[in-house]
């Protein structure tokens, strides 16, 4: 956990800590592994920006990338990582109440977002404003970040204020 | 390539066996697979060295840390093939996905219907593993498909569910009360059949209601249980069934709702599952030569989670969109009542155990071939098996009657 970490995850460190855990956390949460087909976007979210891959053919975006474009079905779709809004709104959620992963304080909320740049692209992400806060389909969100290791930081959401 | 198969009702299922359904078996998957199988042979009135064709779809459904080794945790055809003793194995082939036993029943037709094998075995074997729950996994990190999930928190079945079922939930305003009738319906079917891991033990709706959330709005009883289990299948052809002893039962057409849409890993969004239903059941009429769902007796819908239940009923078209939660709730897949839609009468995975759409094939074999026993509803003579979700299952037609 580092200095810039959200609230939330301050809190659930400190469960971790009062359940005794020490700092350095002998189970931390799953941690991405970069590929040359994803550098470029956990490279941006360490530094709090999110980037989605975008098909330099038809210029769709596509989440996660694929070998082709799913919209053009271009073989040689040179994605490129291209800062978005952050922008979405709540297509679904769920309480997680039981984690099957390592690292997890629960009950958290999962948000699945459909982002402001294009239909149906959709992003999945911890809603960070608490286990009670009782999302509804349609309500605005914006990205966040959780800063989960040393230069690693996973996106996340918080609900917005509609505009 | 449209229309009916040439294959529509040209290879039947002629013989069946069924393994005890346990949390953990006493013996080895695969000893409990070879057993079956020749179980299964004599019941069709055939003999292990008749069997050339050996067929199975091997999935181990987890997302748990376990090992897969074959004869263990899944058991392939080679396997089954190498093990069953005496059979001339022509033909082998292992189905690869998750919509499991379409797929292997169209591996099963195909070989028939090609003459590339004269009677194949079929199987599904599940496990579960000792040790641990399920489908945890302590990974540290998350790489290839894993990275777009696991480090956001989104792990598991049971997310995956949750997610889809509550924008059902919401968008059509679906209740817990409603999911307590598909719960109370699959566990009184299942606590009728003898080799169900649930046998003799309903579910009250009131139980159901007390159980808490695992991935609100889903609770453990809206899963199937892991077990240990396996259900054999012969099939062969048309000419040669009718020597055999039981009524055969004809496969009338399969179809899939591939391929899915681009996402993250476990991301099944309901429209997805909706469009594919839509799909795959236009394919399934057009394959099969069934006009529509008012000429099936026993459509039995999958129901390895319980909103799959109204999903399959409106991609089968016995309610709107978004109407089946409250089919369900007016008790139209009661099957205490007369008129009620005999969807759930399989037990189900709910009412089983996880044996990954094998009862809904069962029922559908058992009741048109008149073996269903105490159970028997009548004469029916066609029935449609779904398995698995739409976007990534499948469902196929069968019937005792030829048309
Ligand atoms: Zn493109």
């Amino acid at each position: 956990m580092t200095t810039s970490d959200t609230t939330e995850a301050r809190t659930a460190g400190r469960a971790g800590e009062a359940a005794g855990t020490e700092p350095g956390s002998p189970r931390p949460r799953p941690v991405p592994v970069p590929d040359e087909t994803s550098a470029p976007y956990w490279a941006a979210a360490a530094r709090h920006e999110l980037v989605i891959a975008r098909c330099a053919r038809c210029r769709m975006f596509t989440h996660p990338p694929d070998l082709t474009c799913p919209h053009c079905g271009s073989t040689d779709p040179g994605f490129t990582f291209e800062p978005v809004s952050g922008r979405g709104v709540v297509r679904s959620w769920t309480v997680v109440h039981q984690s099957f992963l390592p690292g997890f304080e629960v009950p958290f909320v999962l948000v699945d977002v459909e982002l402001a740049e294009q239909p149906e692209l959709r992003l999945i992400g911890r809603l960070l404003d608490g286990p009670g806060a009782g999302p509804r389909l349609g309500d605005p969100v914006t990205v966040a970040f959780e800063d989960v290791a040393a230069d690693v930081a996973v996106p996340a959401f918080r609900l917005a204020v509609a505009a | 390539m449209s229309g009916r198969m040439r294959s529509s009702n040209q290879v039947a299922i002629v013989g069946f066996a069924h393994s005890q359904v346990q949390r953990h078996a006493p013996r080895s998957l695969g000893a409990l697979a070879v057993e079956t199988g020749r179980r299964a042979v004599e019941d069709a009135g055939l003999r292990t060295a008749d069997i050339d064709g050996f067929v199975t779809a091997a999935l181990f459904p987890t997302s748990g840390a376990h090992a897969v080794e074959d004869g263990t945790s899944i058991v392939s055809a080679q396997w089954m093939a190498a093990h069953l003793g005496g059979a001339d194995a022509r033909y082998t082939a292992n189905f690869d996905g998750v919509g499991a036993l379409t797929g292997a029943v169209a591996l099963a037709v195909n070989a028939v219907a090609s003459g590339a094998a004269d009677h194949v075995l079929m199987h599904r074997a599940l496990h579960n593993p000792r040790g641990g729950r399920y489908h945890d996994n302590p990974m540290r990190t998350a790489p290839g498909p894993l990275q777009w999930t696991a480090p956001q928190g989104f792990f598991g079945p049971l997310q995956m569910i949750a997610l889809t079922y509550q924008e059902y939930a919401q968008r059509y305003g679906a209740t817990r009360e409603s999911l307590a009738q598909v719960l109370v319906e699959a566990r009184r079917n299942g606590s009728r059949i003898p080799w169900s891991y649930w046998y003799g033990r309903p579910l009250s709706a009131e139980e159901y209601l007390a159980a808490p959330f695992i991935c609100d709005p889903i609770c453990r009883y809206d899963c199937d249980i892991p077990v240990d289990g396996v259900a054999t299948f012969v099939l062969t052809s048309a000419e040669r069934a009718a020597d055999l002893p039981h009524r055969p039962v004809y496969v009338a057409g399969y179809a899939g709702g591939l391929p899915p849409r681009r996402r993250v890993q476990a991301h099944w969004p309901l429209d997805d599952l909706q469009e594919a239903g839509g799909l795959l059941v236009r394919r399934l009429w057009e394959r099969s030569g069934l006009a529509g769902p008012a000429e099936v007796d026993l459509p039995q819908v999958y129901d390895g989670f319980s909103p799959f239940v109204y999903l399959w009923l409106e991609a089968l078209g016995y309610c709107q969109p978004g109407e089946a939660h409250r089919f369900v709730a007016a008790g139209g897949i009661d099957s205490g009542r007369p008129d009620a839609l005999p969807a759930l009468t399989s037990g189900g995975a709910l009412g089983n155990g996880r044996m990954h759409g094998v009862p809904q094939m069962v029922e559908c074999y058992l009741q048109l071939s008149g073996r269903a026993g105490d159970r028997q509803r009548g004469t029916p003579t066609t029935a449609v098996a779904c398995h698995s979700s739409p976007h990534y299952g499948g469902a196929v037609a069968y019937t005792n009657t030829p048309f």
